[in-house]
């Protein structure tokens, strides 16, 4: 399998993106910003489209639209405080209108979208790569060195921002690079996808980490393995790999969910083996 | 030496003022308590001051020179902190240890002075013993004092609680303000705290300001009194 140079593309492509996606999804989950991800897919496909109509690059427009509408999102969070699903259910619904209407101004447009739309991860070309292997360095190195600041702001802003870190600039930063993350994430599992690589891994994280750190890792490993067991399952049962990979990180959940359950209920049993009987 | 004033303050959140023209001096080092009844502006009044909300008209300044340090380090406790996510996933050391982050570097190691510091904080509320369980499996009262910890990590200059005694029993809340009064005393902290229970906290007080809404004019006015006789030197 991996003797193919578009297999190992494709693995270079999922393992970045299933490094990057989950630890991004932690701190998304955390602040109650999980649908942000699959708005900016939406938002970026609109970006596609339009760079399809206008004869530019449709992934670099994509990229760029995406950045840019995560930072109009943060700005909608900013003004929408009590409401701060809002504005990510106001810039979806833009997004796939956009995305509809731009797509039924060009003619055979709809044929290149189901690679956007599904993901081809095994027709990653060599430039996406780059731009992959690029976002993924950004975002570890940012994760990385702003870990302790993130930290203070996932945790409460208020507190965070009175005790001097920028939470305005953060809160931007992130935003930019969760724009950055899902439009490189596009080309793996396909915009109907993306949020599944981001968010199954944070939440099978959050159901059974001690700590913040183990969430984190727990995350990133739970990423990488759906990304390369679905694709080597893909490659075999000849499955589409983004959909493959994402039923796969949803039975890592459901598993997890269920062997909680189990211990839960063998450890009540044994503090009262009384109640059982 | 004066921590922060404010002059002719108006603020509200809808068309009507909650604050309005309000002027107040609160002064460096002392123990102060804000008092008054539901709705007298008493959380607006500290997020005027901590600069988290900004006046319609007015000016808010906060003398950051009292540190000596050349930045002055804040510690705050919100209204209701304990109600933060549940499913936060961590632990009660993590959490107090963050309290240090702001005194760290980006690329900082903790200290071992730091790592005795998140103890004794821990230590101080009676939290130690619980400083490796997730912070979600804590009961409210135990939430309130991991924050509270996590802010006196800190080493905070100046420390704003927003009634922070919630969920605290009786002895926990006694002990909390002879806490707050030996670092006042000792370390020359200044702690502006909001509070519902006089009775209990007043005689730890340097200064209380009481916040009263005139129905009739819609506004708020103050009252500053002097505590006659608060707590001893030393808790």
């Amino acid at each position: 399998m991996l003797g193919y140079e578009f297999m190992q593309r494709a693995f270079w492509a999922g393992g970045l993106i299933g490094l990057i996606g989950p630890l991004l999804g932690v701190y998304l989950m955390l602040r109650r910003q999980v649908l942000m991800a699959d708005t900016l897919s939406h938002v970026s496909l609109a970006g596609v489209a339009l760079g399809s109509v206008l004869q530019w690059n449709p992934a670099l427009s994509g990229f760029s639209v995406a950045v840019a509408g995560g930072l109009v999102i943060e700005q909608l969070r900013r003004s929408y405080r009590t409401y701060s699903e809002l504005p990510v259910a106001i810039i979806m619904t833009s997004g796939l209108a956009l995305a509809v209407v731009l797509m039924s101004l060009k003619q055979n447009l709809s044929k290149s979208f189901s690679s956007y739309l599904f993901g081809s991860i095994v027709a990653v070309s060599n430039t996406q790569l780059k731009l992959i292997a690029i976002v993924a360095a950004a975002g570890l190195l940012y994760f990385i060195v702003l870990r302790r600041p993130l930290y203070s702001l996932t945790f409460d802003e208020e507190t965070a921002s009175i005790s001097g870190v920028r939470t305005g600039l953060l809160s931007f930063s992130f935003a930019v690079l969760t724009g950055m993350t899902v439009a490189a994430a596009m080309p793996v599992v396909g915009v109907l996808l993306v949020s599944a690589l981001i968010v199954l891994p944070a939440s099978i994280a959050l159901r059974i980490a001690s700590g913040f750190t183990a969430a984190i890792f727990i995350a990133v490993g739970a990423g990488l393995t759906g990304v390369f067991s679905g694709l080597t399952a893909s490659y075999y049962i000849n499955t589409p790999p983004g959909g493959t990979i994402a039923l796969i990180l949803l039975v890592i959940l459901l598993v997890t969910i269920g062997v909680q359950r189990l211990i839960k209920l063998r450890n009540r049993r044994s503090a009262h083996p009384s109640t059982t009987n | 030496m004066m921590l922060s004033s404010m002059r002719d303050v108006v603020f509200g959140y809808g068309n009507e003022p909650v604050i309005d023209r309000l002027s107040l001096d609160i002064e460096a080092g002392q123990f102060i308590g804000i008092t008054g009844p539901n709705g007298a502006a008493k959380t607006t009044l500290l997020k005027l001051m901590l600069g988290l909300l900004k006046p319609w008209s007015g000016t808010v300044s906060l003398n950051r020179e009292i540190s000596g340090e050349g930045r002055l380090v804040i510690g705050y406790v919100p209204q209701q902190v304990a109600s933060f996510n549940a499913g936060f996933p961590s632990k009660v050391i993590e959490l107090v240890r963050s309290g240090c982050y702001s005194r760290l570097g980006l690329f900082s190691r903790f200290t071992k002075e730091q790592e005795a510091l998140v103890e004794s904080s821990l230590r101080q509320v009676e939290m130690w013993d619980y400083r490796n369980r997730r912070i979600g499996e804590l009961s409210g009262g135990q939430k309130q004092r991991i924050c509270i910890a996590r802010a006196l990590a800190q080493q905070p200059q100046v420390l704003v609680l927003d009634e922070p005694v919630t969920g605290l029993d009786a002895a926990s809340r006694s002990g909390f303000y002879k806490l707050m009064r030996h670092y006042v005393s000792q370390h020359g902290w200044t702690v502006i705290m909001v509070t519902h229970g006089l009775e209990e906290s007043g005689a730890y007080l340097d200064t209380v300001i009481t916040l009263e809404r005139q129905e009739q004019e819609g506004w708020t006015c103050l009252v500053t009194n002097s505590c006659s006789a608060h707590f001893g030197q030393e808790a």
